[in-house]
């Protein structure tokens, strides 16, 4: 299992269009994928999961990546994060 | 609206008359029946299934998923068609809820494990994530709630193999009551049985508000418990022209009511011959009377009320009905589309008018102890050159079709505007640049909203093509009174003599510098201030196409000569209510059958 925490800086957060982005590259791998917010933990591959976070510009996130291909999973996600999901 | 199906008696003879008070939507009175219009409730029982039923009741799933999608897809179709991409981008987001696939793998393993009907696990999931939605903090993340409802009602129904109608269709002419009305229920409303729509929640620029508009039905929202108090068949009036919502209404009322409507049909089939006229006043002065609107579609509602150009756009939807903020081209889409509608008239954009009381997630505005004395509108676009850059050069596009005129909201003096017209100087330059046609003389105007610009306007006039009096915040910031804060309403005075005087400063000001200068508030939908305004020298009245036709009538029977008498008159009293006093005496003997006289 990867663990990884990070800070959401787009501007939008994780709302309707970057959770679709992230539960999209998600869906791709076999490894299943939480997001962790104030002792919520939800399946990342499931939008609504994601979207109930609520979680906005400057959230403090963790993630967990669990399964084979656990690796390549969280640096994708990871990459989408940094790169605040292509907003700009 | 015409006769409708409610009996000279009340509903039920025990039900006590109720009066609400809510916000007029959309304007018209109708008198019907209550159509009670509540969301499902997640209320389907546990039904067991066999073993050997699994597989059947997962492909039953399958095809009901396939089903829905294709029926939010026409509905997606058919928003864009009515209402345009705002509105389109809706049912993007259905189609994102209804494709996700941990749902789709919950309620198949949850049907296979548990072995329950498909029925009862999809509403236990999705009626599970939006109890947890509701409870989010953060509007936007809230509004989602509303959206998994409207795509789990959908989805039950294909499963139950109705299809996707709305169920308990009316079948005569009634007033739909809702808490909220959802997106699929406004598109779907069949226009010749709804008579009028009631909402317990949403404002002027809500869905429900703005469908109903667009469809002219008359429409009342943020009445708050409505819902609660009424059942189906229970007899209701409607005034979308005051906001009043009458429940079961005494035999007395419905006659003053029906009177009430005839009389507005009266005055509005009067209306239907001066469509095509000018507004000039019997002396021959002409006043450039113009539309406000919101979406790009209410162009043609303009010009259809008789309306010869939009004197404001306002270009915040774009941000409000979405997450994100709208790129260059979905702008230049949206403006040239509206501009193309209007041409040869002239299209006003307005650059947005953002923060105050209209949050966006996309900004990331933060918490202001004043907002309406805070980061907004101008102030929001000079630090975001990003957002303002790619609003300037879609509208610069769309002006090449030679009608689109800019004009910058919350100027406080001439910094603002110097700087704004800068930046769009910079945004003409790189168009020129990549060689994209544009308006090299594109008309740039400045709303004159603060009291400090009112001290500028004459400065602020020779720097730009015109002015245009935004009277909503003006009389708020004139006053010192949050038009939304109830405790202070009554402080809040349209003809408040401080104001008028304000005004016909900035008019003389305008002037001397040989710029026309508009009203683009409420105040120029007010007939009572329409000679007024006439006669303090206003060039152009801008105000929701609806009140057009009446705003018209006044014109075209108010010389100029008499509209300038009651102006310098009014100027003389001290307190708004002998202003309002005069003005309504005034127009009252000149025009007796306006409806604002008996709505």
């Amino acid at each position: 299992m990867i663990q990884k925490e990070f800070v959401l800086m787009n501007r939008l957060g994780l709302h309707i269009r970057p959770a679709a982005q992230f539960t999209k590259i998600a869906a791709k791998f076999k490894a299943d994928v939480y997001l962790i917010r104030d002792g919520m933990r939800v399946n990342a591959k499931s939008i609504m999961g994601v979207m109930m976070l609520a979680a906005g510009y400057g959230a403090k996130l963790e993630m967990e990546c669990i399964g084979e291909d656990e690796e390549q999973l969280c640096a994708e996600l990871t990459e989408l994060i940094e790169n605040k999901f292509h907003e700009e | 609206m015409k006769n409708s199906p409610v009996a000279a008696m009340p509903s039920k003879a025990t039900a006590a008359e109720v009066m609400l008070r809510g916000i007029p939507a959309s304007p018209g009175i109708s008198i019907g029946r209550v159509h009670l219009l509540i969301p499902e409730k997640p209320t389907i029982a546990p039904r067991k299934i066999a073993p050997s039923e699994v597989k059947a009741e997962l492909e039953r799933f399958a095809k009901a998923l396939a089903e829905t999608r294709a029926a939010i897809e026409r509905s997606r179709e058919r928003a864009l068609a009515i209402a345009g991409i705002a509105v389109g981008k809706i049912f993007d987001a259905h189609l994102m809820i209804l494709e996700d696939s941990v749902f789709h793998e919950q309620v198949s393993s949850r049907v296979s494990r548990e072995q329950f009907a498909v029925d009862f696990i999809v509403c236990d999931v999705l009626g599970h994530n939006m109890e947890m939605m509701q409870h989010q903090s953060g509007e936007l993340f809230r509004e989602r709630a509303a959206d998994i409802r409207d795509v789990r009602n959908r989805l039950l129904r294909f499963l139950r193999g109705e299809g996707d109608v709305v169920p308990e269709k009316p079948t005569e002419p009634v007033i739909l009551v809702a808490p909220d009305l959802s997106p699929t229920d406004t598109l779907h409303i069949d226009r010749q049985l709804i008579r009028g729509l009631a909402a317990d929640t949403g404002g002027l620029t809500s869905h429900t508000a703005i469908v109903a508009r667009s469809l002219d039905i008359p429409a009342v929202v943020g009445l708050g418990n409505l819902t609660s108090l009424v059942r189906s068949g229970d007899a209701i009036v409607l005034n979308g022209n005051s906001g009043k919502i009458i429940v079961h209404p005494r035999s007395d009322t419905l006659t003053e009511y029906r009177a009430k409507q005839d009389r507005f049909q009266t005055f509005l089939s009067s209306l239907e011959n001066l469509k095509d006229l000018p507004a000039v006043t019997p002396d021959g002065h002409e006043i450039h009377l113009w539309g406000n609107i919101e979406l790009p579609f209410e162009a043609e509602s303009v010009l259809a009320h008789g309306g010869r150009g939009v004197g404001l756009f306002r270009s915040e939807f774009l941000f409000l009905t979405r997450d994100t903020a709208p790129s260059e081209d979905e702008q230049f889409d949206t403006y040239d589309k509206a501009a193309e509608v209007m041409a040869p008239h002239p299209l006003v954009i307005r650059t947005f008018d953002l923060g105050g009381d209209k949050l966006h997630g996309s900004i990331n505005l933060r918490q202001e102890r004043n907002p309406f004395l805070g980061y907004r509108a101008i102030r929001v676009s000079l630090s975001r050159r990003d957002l303002f850059r790619a609003q300037l050069r879609a509208i610069l596009r769309a002006s090449s079709r030679g009608n689109v005129r800019i004009m910058f909201p919350f100027i406080s003096g001439l910094e603002e505007l110097r700087e704004a017209k800068a930046v769009l100087a910079e945004a003409m330059a790189e168009l020129e640049r990549e060689r994209i046609p544009h308006d090299h003389q594109i008309k740039v105007g400045t709303m004159i909203e603060l009291p400090s610009a009112v001290a500028m306007a004459d400065r602020i006039a020779e720097e730009c093509d015109f002015l245009s009096i935004g009277t909503n915040d003006l009389i708020q910031y004139a006053v010192a009174a949050d038009r939304g804060n109830e405790i202070v309403a009554s402080y809040y005075r349209s003809f408040h003599p401080g104001v008028i005087r304000m005004i016909q400063s900035t008019v003389k000001a305008a002037h001397k510098a040989g710029k026309p200068v508009a009203i683009c508030g409420e105040l120029g939908g007010n007939l009572l201030a329409t000679p007024l305004l006439v006669g303090l020298g206003i060039d152009e009245i801008s105000t929701s196409s609806t009140v057009i036709p009446e705003i018209k009538k006044v014109i075209r029977t108010m010389p100029l000569s008499d509209c300038r008498r009651i102006a310098s008159r009014a100027l003389r009293y001290s307190t708004a209510a002998e202003i309002t006093a005069y003005l309504t005496k005034q127009l009252k003997t000149r025009l007796a059958d306006l409806p604002i006289w008996f709505t």
